[in-house]
Parts: structure tokens; sequence; C-alpha cells
């Protein structure tokens, strides 16, 4: 491989002192014995070690396939069609999606609180377990509870609202739930453990390749109370959207995440917009945000790479996530993203199950 | 810096090089500067042998100047000028992508910066036959988007299908991992892909700073290197196989609350041509944008089109967003 020194994933102090030593190249290196890398860098024994495995490593054929094979776009297409996307039983939402929530991206589902966002979480939950006979993927979910809204009870009334639809019985839900170690700890490691597990995802996919579906519910929370220095929360973030895009699209799970919305004021008028900053906005692949307008609860499609932005009713019942039910209405509003909505405290549920 | 090394040259064997370690010369910076009748008497090693080592290591690395106007003919021969498939960016980009540049667009989410890179790619790939490689670092890239962009402007499936073998796509999720990619397309990637009649004459980045921004700042000290590498490996490219390479970017906001374009002042002289992309607020159909442009080498700076993300091929102008830009830039 050509690879330059500078550009190799190592420590920069390793760098500078093989740079001096005048390597250029990773084909300099490779031939080279720990002893007398060490002896020729001024590095350390271990810090040789390392550099050499690290070399060793990077020509597996692994690696080297992702950053050297291009796929053409016609290969991309097959692959796409053959991954699928998870469905919402929403119809109207399904097709704003282009089929449902796809898999190998990363979406993102913004709302003010109560408005359906966990719910929304919970029915794809069900959604992805849908056999592939009755169009579903079949696959598993991995539900990532960061705030301790996940109940059990209310996935059971929509699996089994779900298996009616499909009419056949299922016999277990399948469902894998992690709770983090933030419950016990303070706010410093809430926002490490949530890191942590973000790195430990990966083995955890290659070791149960039937999880089609990652939900962390929400990735807002821990952010954004506590964090003193908010350019590296920035950064923190940065770094969690790529690893999450990266699982996404190696393991082809479909991940989805849910985030609050803070107040923005300019000119004396105060806006919703998603929480977490700017440059959050970038992270996810598809955007949806879920708004109030009055009494009718409206999604809309923000941000997509393949689809037309658009904005649909929905309504939450007793069987899940659900379409609105038809009634004449005046033309949803197309640039629902700026409309300041009412600061609606969460509606007692009793209220939508009717 | 280059080591002595055996086999970089004829002539140079293991004895060659004891002798000249034991005079401390281990690079051929070192070797080159030193004058060969002072090396031949401290060292066993033949004047002859040294002199011819030396010219042959002088023809080898030494860089050497071009005249100006042997580089303005090679530049009238291999510079084309790519159109992006829409008029209205056509105007604003002096009628198109330059090859051997680097062209970024910046915008906030949903401002349709892939959305036009997916445009550029299927102009290049169907109108011009031409291969186009394509870098995703963020899952955006949707084949189903770029076929239904083909389908718009073909009802032939086998063109269509055509124009998609020709856009080849690598994704890469890091920095690391961006430069490795980029540094293979350069050594042996696009010879390789250039074989067989079609040629490749872009190269596209979606997007640079997302594998950058988690880089920089903090007490983080390889950013700015990281930075500047994946910098030079893109002007290399582009220069190197008369490539254009359009990057994409994320915008934050200054401190009067203006968009501009992230990754900071260093790498604002990377690319030379800057369009930032901004949505129309209340504008009646909700797929208008406006593209100014903040940075050019050949047309007045601020000239803003604005376009439709849904038809490549209408243009929609609006009058008044131009009044607007220029106002608020003319703000000290």
């Amino acid at each position: 491989m050509h690879r330059t020194v500078p550009s190799l994933p190592l420590a920069p102090s390793v760098k500078v002192k093989l740079i001096n030593a005048g390597f250029q190249v990773a084909s300099d290196l490779i031939d080279m014995r720990p002893l007398q890398l060490c002896k020729e860098a001024g590095i350390s024994q271990e810090e040789a070690v390392e550099v050499l495995q690290m070399l060793r490593d990077d020509g597996q054929p692994h690696q080297q396939r992702a950053a050297t094979e291009s796929l053409t776009a016609l290969d991309l297409l097959h692959q796409e069609q053959a991954l699928g996307s998870i469905v919402t039983f929403c119809s109207a939402l399904d097709d704003a999606l282009g089929g449902g929530v796809p898999v190998g991206k990363t979406t993102e589902i913004c709302g003010s609180p109560g408005v359906g966002k966990t719910q929304l979480c919970m029915q794809l939950a069900v959604d992805v377990q849908i056999p592939v006979c009755f169009g579903g993927l079949g696959g598993k979910a991995l539900y990532i509870d960061t705030e301790g809204s996940f109940l059990v009870q209310r996935v059971a009334d929509m699996a089994e609202a779900a298996v009616q639809h499909c009419t056949l019985l299922a016999e277990d839900t399948g469902l894998i739930q992690l709770y983090p170690f933030e419950f016990i700890y303070e706010t410093q490691n809430k926002i490490l453990s949530n890191i942590f597990l973000v790195y430990l995802l990966p083995d955890f996919l290659s070791e149960h390749p039937e999880v089609r579906l990652v939900v962390i519910d929400s990735i807002a929370f821990p952010f954004r109370h506590d964090f003193e220095d908010l350019s590296q929360r920035t950064r923190l973030l940065n770094g969690l959207a790529q690893q999450l895009i990266q699982l996404a699209t190696q393991h082809s799970v479909a991940v989805v995440l849910t985030n609050q919305m803070t107040t923005r004021v300019s000119n004396g008028q105060s806006k919703l917009v998603p929480a977490l900053g700017e440059s959050w906005g970038h992270a996810a692949t598809q955007r949806l945000i879920l708004h109030w307008e009055g009494l009718r609860r409206l999604a809309s499609l923000y941000k997509s790479p393949s689809q037309m932005e658009a904005t649909i009713q929905y309504q939450i019942t007793v069987q899940g996530f659900r379409d609105a039910p038809d009634e004449p209405r005046p033309t949803p509003a197309t640039s629902a993203v700026s409309s300041p909505s009412g600061n609606h405290s969460k509606h007692p549920r009793m209220e939508d199950r009717s | 810096m280059v080591i002595l090394r055996e086999g970089i040259c004829p002539g140079i064997n293991e004895e060659f090089i004891k002798a000249l370690q034991s005079e401390d010369i281990k690079t051929v910076e070192d070797f080159v500067s030193c004058n060969p009748e002072e090396l031949a008497q401290k060292c066993s090693l033949s004047y002859k042998a040294l002199v011819a080592v030396r010219r042959v290591l002088l023809a080898q690395y030494t860089a050497f100047p071009v005249s100006g106007a042997d580089l303005y003919e090679e530049l009238l021969s291999s510079t084309a000028i790519l159109s992006t498939g829409n008029p209205s960016l056509d105007k604003l980009l002096d009628s198109g992508l330059y090859t051997g540049e680097i062209t970024e667009l910046a915008g906030s989410p949903g401002s349709g910066k892939t959305q036009v890179c997916f445009s550029v790619a299927v102009n290049i790939s169907h109108q011009l036959k031409q291969t186009v490689f394509y870098i995703d670092t963020k899952g955006g890239m949707c084949a189903n988007r770029l076929l239904q962009m083909l389908q718009s402007k073909t009802p032939n499936m086998e063109e269509q299908m055509e124009a998609l073998q020709k856009i080849k796509v690598l994704r890469v999720f890091d920095v690391f991992s961006l430069l490795a990619c980029l540094q293979n397309l350069r050594s042996n990637g696009l010879q390789k892909a250039s074989v067989g009649g079609g040629s490749v004459k872009a190269l596209m980045v979606d997007s640079v700073s997302a594998v950058l921004s988690s880089m920089l700042g903090g007490k983080q000290n390889e950013g700015m290197s990281l930075l500047m590498q994946v910098a030079g490996e893109l002007k290399m490219i582009a220069r190197d196989f008369s490539i254009a390479v359009l990057v994409t970017n994320h915008v934050t906001k200054d401190g009067n609350g203006h968009l501009k374009a992230g990754l900071g002042q260093s790498w604002s002289h990377v690319p030379r041509t800057r369009v930032l992309l901004q949505r129309i607020e209340g504008a009646e159909t909700s797929s208008l944008r406006t593209a100014t442009l903040t940075k050019s080498s050949r047309q007045a700076c601020h000239l803003v089109e604005g376009f439709d993300l849904c038809h490549w091929s209408e243009e929609r102008r609006t009058s008044i967003s131009g009044k607007r830009k220029l106002e608020e830039r003319s703000k000290p």
C-alpha cells in the first residue's frame, strides 16, 4: 500500500519520531523488525510492536476492501433493494419515507415531549420482526433506552395488534434490551457509558446478525445537561454520528435516534428547533420532525437523500402508531418546520385512545 | 526526506549504505548535499561510483521547472469544464466544474448538497459518458435516487444501467480510511479505472466535514495535520489526473449570526470555488434553493442564483434574494 506515514492511525508523538527518522511511506516500515525500528526511530519497544501490528492489520483483506474497492451504483442499487425498509404501519408516513425506515441508514426523529417519538420507536421495534412472508424483515431489534420511557406493557399491546394484523401467532417478541449503566452512576459517567456502548455495538451486532434495528431513545438526553464544554460535546457527537453510520452500513441495520427540541430565539421570535446544535443536523441521513398543529399530530420529512419533503398526519391509538382518520382538512403546511408549535405538555394517553 | 536503501538506484548495495552510514549519511538529501571528493576520501568508495549514483538520484528526486508557456499549453489541452446539469448553477460556476480544481458546496442540513452531487454524477455519467468516483462518508448515497434522476433523463433501461455502472461508490467513515482511500486512488485506483475506454473525470467527497470536524479543536493536536493531508491528496488528485473534485461541507454561524462554511480559516484556502446553498424561507414550494458564490477566482463574488431541487432541467430565478444577500454582506 502506498500510505504515507502521517496518514496512519497512530499516536502523533510516534508519527513525529518516525518522520524524523526518515520514514515516508508505509512500505518503508513494513519490512522492519521491532528492535530495528526501536533503534532507528527512537520509540519504545511497545510502540514499535504496535506500529508493526497496525500495518499488518491494515493489509488484511476486509480493511483494504472498504478503502479500496468501490461498488458501482448498479451494485449499490441491488443491495438497497435487497435490504428493504421497516414499515411504520402508518401508510402515509411509509409513502413519504419511500417504503418505511430504510435499513443501512440512520434516521433521526425529533419532536417535543408527548408527540409520539417513543411510540414510533416501539412500533418500529415491533414491525422489524414481521416475518418475511408478510412482507417484513423478520429481524430483531435492539432498544437502548436512556430516558426510562420504554414500557414493556405498551410494546406487548402493540405487538398483539401487529400480530392480529398479520393473523398469525408469534410466541415471543424477541426484543433485546440493554439498560445503560447510568441509573447507578453519576452524570459524568452517563455520557461515557453511552459512548462505550456505541463502541461495543459492532461486536454485539456481529454476534447477533439477525438484529435489523437499533433504536437509541434518546440520544439527546445524556448530552444535554451538565456538559460544560460545548465544543467538546459537538466533537463527541460528530464522532458518535460517524460510528453509527458505519455500524448501519457494515452490519445492515437501521439506526433510529430520537432527539428533543429546544427553543431558538431570533429577532424577538421564538422557534422550536431540534436540540444538540447546528452541526448535529448533519449527522443523521434522514430527519423526521414530529410536531403538533392544534390537536393534530404531524410528521415532516425535513432531510432525506432520496425522498421529497412531505408532511403527513398520524395518530397514536391503542394499537400503536397509525394513520390519521380521513377527514376534510385544509392542505397541510409545507414549510411546517418554521411554524412554531405550542408548548404542549405531555398529553395523558387516555385522550388519544379514542 | 527519503532514506537511502538498497535498490532505490543501481549501484547502491549493502556495503555502500553501511559505508555512508558510518559517515552519518542516511537520506538522499544528506548524500546529495555532500561533496563527492571529500566523501570518496572519508569512505572507502570510488569517486566514480559516487558521482554516478549522485547523478541518478538527482535525476530521480529533483523537481524540474516548467516554463509558463508550456504550462499554459498543457492547461488548455487538459482542462475540461463539466456541466452540473442545471443552467443556473452552471452560470454561477462560470459554465460548470473545472477539472484540475476543487469546488466546495456548503449548506445547512437539507439544503441540497447531496442532491447537487447526485445531479452532477448523473450528468457526467450519462451525458458525458465518463466515470465518476463518489466517496460517501455519511451514508447519504442512495442509488435509488440516482436511478430516479436517470429515469427522468432517458426511458431507455440499458442507458440507465450503463450510466449507473459508471458511478463508482466508496464508503469510508473516518479520516484515516478517507486518507487511505485517496492515497490508493492516487497510486493505482484511478489508472485502473481509466483502463478500458472510460476516463475518470470527477471525484466527489460527501462530506469532508463529517470526518474532519470531530478531529479539530480542543486539546487534539492532530486535526490540522489531517485536514492538510486531505487537502493535499485532493489537490494532487485533481492536478495529476485532470479531475474535477467536488466536496461538501457543513455550515456554522459566525459572530453576527450569519452562515459560513465550516472547518475554519485553514480549509477556506483549499477549494478554488465555494458555493453556499440555502433554503428560501417562506417559499411556496419547499424545494427551491438559492446558491451564493462565496469564493471564486473567475467571477465576482456574491452572485446568487435560485434553483429548484425537483427538476434538474428547469431553473427558477429569484430576484429578491440577490439584493438581500448583498445587503447582509456589506455590513462590516
